[in-house]
């Protein structure tokens, strides 16, 4: 089991999803940085100014002091300062040209401090605490006319660490979206991937065992749901294209067999017996006669496929039905002659559409024989060219004794023949043919029961004027 | 005369080029052979032949290209192409239209002969006659009646189309299609038995009660109009 989880988990770290993710989390989380960065610094650059200007303050009000009255005037007023309920802490030093204190609240000059103006940064004298904890003071220093030297300066560790704070919150903030961004995009690429290889899963299943399987649905109705049904349709119809393909290799395979077996049969008996030359006349006749007849079968499948690939579609012109009905009445009148068939053609003066005409003519003769063969002895053939509401359509009528509406839908099927004896002549691709022809020219055909017999239509568009 | 029995085959296939000799050959032809686009150049310039075959899919070049590149060289010489169903497309299929023909595979020899021998024939010079006579049966292309021995029969219009292509084919065979091809001006192979019923009621208006029949079958192809002798 942990052997799954680890392979799961090998493949949701290496799914696209999860690097998509990471990248999002990259750029997320530059965007996040910089933002926090900008506020940690404009936060701690107001906060110093603020002191700084304090000081600044401080260090001029004692410095006016320092011009109207000397050093005791400055002094004096330090310890006014000092004395102020309020004071902030501030840290006062004048000393003389030779660093000696003279007054204020440190006892010495702070020694590392060797600036004559400006602004400077020491750590204050503190006997308890050792040289890091003691507190951080930012100081002005400045030198008058007589070279004393003042320094007003503030402990700003409050500020150093209040800095510090704000600092550490936006990295941990930081940090916190980073994780929580990864665990989530863990989970979301760790469902898909799971969906996915379930469907993967079924795929292989499929690819060993066969078509009866089918991807799972979660009843969850998203976007995997649908994906998952229109897989399963897809199965569905190839599962349905198999079968007709076994169908029609089975058909193929009986309709070669008859044939062959005929030849071989024959051939074999004039190999053992006499050669007699007009026996071997006949047999050879009979024998081309079967191969044509094979052949034939060939050409008609490459002819339905070809047309079915769409491929002639460049030979369409705007044809008139009306003259392609009728020379296939002209051609067939002498076949229905000959099987006490009236064959009789009802037409407009002129139904237009466009088409190709050797392909139209090849599936209204097909329709046309069939309906000679298969409808009543003695019977009655009718082929229309009419205009429809507007749209061109051809129908072949016959009063035979029609077809059960049960195999309307099997009827245009590659080999398909009704009688489901297959000893009959003709190779059962006529109606395959009519469909192909049919679909090339977006022709929708309808049978109908002619009571008694099939009326087959055959609705083409509307040419375009 | 003998020049004009002269063809040239192009075809890379060593086996099929042999059976296309040895026909063409038995049937009086004189066959030469190219084996590729390139060598059908050079020959078609070179010889004056009746017929070019020439087969669609070459090594070199393609078959359509070859007889293209033939015509810019002003070699005139009708050309069948041979090709298989799957590579008939518009450029194959307009052959027909012009004085050229295709044939698709697999095709019997006897219908590359008959195909062979119209175009072959189409380079002579037609004869402008308005009556044409094959043993007793005389027809009238201006009238558009037949007749034999003075005795009228009645044909329909398409029948004596039928009859009147036969008549110009005499004692050659006309296959199926090039029937449907010639009187219909269909460009496919029925699949039905459509064509023998029709020159079927033709032969017994033209045949029944005669001296002699005019329209022999050919076993397999087609038909061939010949008086007796």
């Amino acid at each position: 089991m942990s052997g799954t989880v680890s392979v799961l988990l090998a493949k949701t770290l290496t799914s696209s999803t999860f690097k998509l993710a990471l990248i999002a989390i990259g750029t997320f989380g530059v965007i996040v940085s910089v933002i926090f960065s900008y506020v940690y610094l404009s936060t701690s650059a107001y906060v110093r100014g603020r002191s700084d200007r304090a000081i600044m303050l401080e260090y001029s009000s004692l410095q006016g002091a320092y011009e109207r009255s000397g050093r005791e005037g400055l002094l004096a007023l330090t310890q006014q300062r000092m004395a102020d309920s309020s004071f902030s802490g501030d840290m006062y030093v004048l000393a003389d040209p030779s660093l000696a204190v003279l007054g204020g609240n440190l006892k010495v000059w702070p020694p590392t401090v060797t600036e004559t103006s400006g602004w400077t940064e020491f750590r204050a004298a503190h006997r308890l605490l050792n040289e890091t904890n003691r507190p951080l003071i930012r100081a002005m220093v400045g030198t008058f006319p007589s070279g004393d030297r003042l320094l007003v300066g503030r402990d700003i560790s409050d500020l150093d660490s209040f800095t510090d704070l704000i600092k550490a919150a936006v990295i941990s903030g930081v940090a916190l979206i980073f994780v929580l961004a990864g665990v989530a995009s863990i989970l979301v690429t760790r469902r898909t991937v799971g969906r996915i290889e379930s469907i993967n899963a079924t795929s292989r299943a499929i690819m060993l065992s066969g078509l009866d399987k089918r991807i799972p649905l979660r009843g969850s109705n998203d976007e995997w749901d649908r994906v998952a049904e229109n897989l399963n349709l897809m199965l569905d119809r190839i599962e349905t294209l198999m079968g007709e393909i076994k169908q029609v290799s089975d058909n193929v395979a009986h309709d070669l067999r008859t044939p062959l077996t005929r030849m071989r049969g024959r051939l074999e008996k004039a190999y053992h017996g006499q050669r007699v030359a007009k026996d071997d006349q006949w047999l050879i006749g009979e024998t081309i006669g079967d191969l044509d007849a094979v052949l034939r079968m060939f050409l008609s499948i490459t002819r339905i496929a070809q047309i079915e690939s769409q491929a002639r579609k460049d030979g369409f012109r705007n044809v008139d039905l009306v003259d392609i009905a009728s020379e296939v009445v002209e051609l067939y009148d002498a076949a229905a002659e000959q099987d006490g068939t009236r064959l009789t053609v009802i037409a407009d003066r002129e139904v237009l559409a466009t088409g190709d005409r050797d392909l139209i003519f090849d599936a209204i003769a097909n329709l046309v024989d069939n309906a000679i063969k298969h409808g009543r002895a003695e019977g009655q053939v009718v082929v229309a060219a009419e205009n429809v509401d507007g749209k061109p359509v051809v129908s072949i009528a016959d009063d035979g004794p029609g077809i059960p509406t049960e195999e309307y839908e099997h009827v245009f099927k590659r080999f398909y023949r009704l009688e489901h004896s297959r000893y009959t002549p003709g190779n059962g691709l006529g109606l395959s043919l009519v469909a192909a022809v049919a679909r090339l020219h977006g022709v929708k055909i309808d049978l109908l029961d002619n009571s008694p017999g099939l009326k087959v239509k055959l609705w083409f568009s509307a040419i375009v004027r | 005369m003998i020049a004009h029995r002269r063809i040239l085959v192009v075809e890379d296939d060593p086996d099929t080029a042999d059976q296309l000799i040895d026909s063409l050959t038995s049937s009086g032809y004189r066959v030469d052979l190219a084996a590729s686009g390139t060598e059908a150049l050079t020959r078609g310039v070179a010889g004056d032949y009746a017929v070019i075959t020439i087969d669609r899919m070459l090594p070199d070049i393609d078959g359509i290209s070859v007889m293209r590149q033939l015509r810019d060289d002003g070699v005139v010489a009708p050309v069948l192409i041979i090709s298989a169903l799957g590579e008939v497309d518009d450029r194959v299929r307009g052959l027909r239209a012009g004085g050229d023909d295709y044939l698709v595979k697999p095709f019997s020899f006897v219908e590359l002969l008959a195909r062979v021998e119209a175009l072959g024939r189409r380079s002579e010079t037609i004869v402008k006659e308005t009556i044409l006579h094959v043993g007793d049966l005389a027809i009238d292309l201006v009238s558009r009646t037949a007749s034999r021995r003075g005795k009228h029969i009645v044909l329909f219009p398409r029948e004596f189309q039928l009859l009147e292509y036969l008549v110009r084919n005499e004692g050659c065979i006309v296959s199926r299609a090039m029937l449907l091809q010639h009187v219909w001006d269909l460009h496919f192979d029925p699949s039905t038995n459509i064509i023998d019923v029709y020159v079927g009621r033709v032969r017994r208006k033209v045949d029944d009660q005669q001296a002699y029949p005019l329209i022999h079958t050919v076993r397999g192809v087609g038909y061939c109009l010949r008086a007796p002798g």
